[in-house]
């Protein structure tokens, strides 16, 4: 990385104006934040089926998943410890605080997807900020995609409760003024979409904030070209990491209990 | 905007790696992670419930020791009550007894006395008059006949007991 950076720094050797060094600041940073592909894989349908860097990250804390949790689990004593008394702790944590609370008896059915999620994207999360990592959830596509998986979830789980006709009844309030019902049925459903939306846009958002501002700080050393300046981007670097690392846990946190709250409206009872 | 724009490959993949990941995680982990904290948790209620069922069985066998100790306690105590009551009874019945049997045999012995002592008078006396007889004989050489004799020795009794 500092490498890359010191090589763009020095094709404007010679040129000492300050914008274009900031333009090279600005492209290493675009860079680091854009998926890089690894593997060409042909184009369908107007769909590119690249691998990129980030769906790799996104197997990699698959497999890591599966791994930790299938060997955590393999056996099963009457009283955990170690790995696997850390992991169903984080476990009875989601269960008591988000899943039970928001989905009640219907909590078994949903409980698998909102575990996954929780951990799939604190892993996501985590992994960009190993180094040679790359955060997966930094990728719009990405969190989009789970944003989608989520919305699908809501539907399936509203229609699964209360049949196709009753879940679209949800949309229509029974008791409304006639002529209301052309406001707020077109409201209910921007409303359905735009949560979702949000969604998306918050986990990625947050987690391409935080590299920009790691990036940019980084970039001040080679801006300033000067050894005594160092100290103080790394300071701020080091704490905008841990802070990094708190928001990672919130992110996912944020997700899965949004995910949670949604599904537990689709299926709450009429009013 | 490159950032802004969701590769449709990306979408793809995401969907087909989480609704995998679901499926598996679902089978490796959630559903035997959850079923053994159901279980474990139903075990601890149930020890728990066995635990409540036990000390309160406890309690209650404690609470009727207490009474059988009670119980028993006050038992003894009128048992002992009795007893003192019997033994005092018994030791004036004792008592007064042996105070009666102590008056007759001191009644007894005094007659016994008296009449021993009226036996040995009446001894002494036939002794004297006896005595008496002879030496007189002696001296005087004459025989009183009895009857004087025993006028004289009543006589001289008489003054023996004026001097006692």
């Amino acid at each position: 990385m500092i490498q890359e950076i010191a090589e763009k720094v020095g094709e404007h050797q010679g040129a000492e104006h300050v914008a274009e060094h900031g333009e090279a600041g600005a492209d290493f940073i675009i860079h680091h934040i854009l998926a890089q592909p690894l593997i060409k894989l042909p184009t369908i349908f107007g769909v590119d089926f690249t691998i990129t860097n980030h769906v790799l990250m996104m197997w990699i804390a698959a497999a890591i998943l599966i791994v930790t949790f299938g060997l955590a689990f393999r056996r099963r004593p009457a009283v955990p410890s170690g790995l696997a008394n850390a992991l169903e702790g984080l476990v009875v944590y989601l269960r008591d605080d988000i899943i039970l609370p928001n989905l009640g008896h219907e909590a078994k059915a949903y409980a698998p997807y909102l575990l996954t999620a929780f951990f799939f994207v604190l892993l996501c999360n985590l992994l960009g900020l190993v180094p040679y990592g790359a955060t997966a959830t930094g990728n719009i596509a990405v969190t989009g995609a789970l944003a989608i998986c989520t919305f699908m979830m809501v539907q399936i789980a509203g229609i699964r409760k209360h049949g196709l006709l009753g879940y679209l009844k949800h949309f229509c309030p029974p008791g409304m003024p006639f002529l209301l019902r052309f406001i707020l049925v077109p409201v209910e459903l921007i409303s359905m979409v735009t949560k979702h939306f949000a969604l998306a846009i918050r986990l990625f958002a947050n987690m391409i904030a935080g590299h920009i501002t790691i990036l940019a700080l980084m970039s001040l050393i080679f801006f300033f070209k000067n050894w005594l300046i160092t100290p103080f981007p790394l300071a701020i670097i080091l704490f905008s990491s841990l802070l990094e690392i708190l928001i990672a846990l919130i992110q996912a946190y944020v997700f899965t209990i949004l995910s949670a709250v949604f599904i537990g409206a689709s299926i709450a009872e009429e009013h | 905007m490159e950032l802004m724009t969701p590769s449709g490959g990306t979408i793809f993949w995401t969907v087909v790696t989480f609704i995998l990941l679901v499926l598996i995680l679902g089978k490796v982990a959630w559903r035997p992670i959850l079923q053994m904290l159901d279980e474990r948790e139903k075990r601890i209620k149930e020890s728990l419930d066995q635990a409540e069922k036990t000390r309160i069985a406890a309690q209650k066998t404690m609470e009727e020791q207490k009474q059988i100790i009670e119980a028993a306690r006050k038992e003894a105590q009128e048992i002992l009550a009795k007893t003192r009551k019997t033994a005092e009874a018994t030791k004036d019945e004792i008592v007064t007894k042996a105070g009666k049997e102590a008056d007759q045999l001191l009644v007894k012995a005094k007659r016994d006395i008296e009449l021993s002592r009226d036996k040995a008078m009446e001894e002494i006396r036939e002794i004297a008059v006896t005595l008496s007889i002879s030496a007189t004989q002696k001296l005087i050489g004459k025989t009183l006949n009895k009857k004087e004799h025993e006028a004289l020795v009543a006589n001289s009794l008489k003054s023996l007991r004026g001097i006692n």
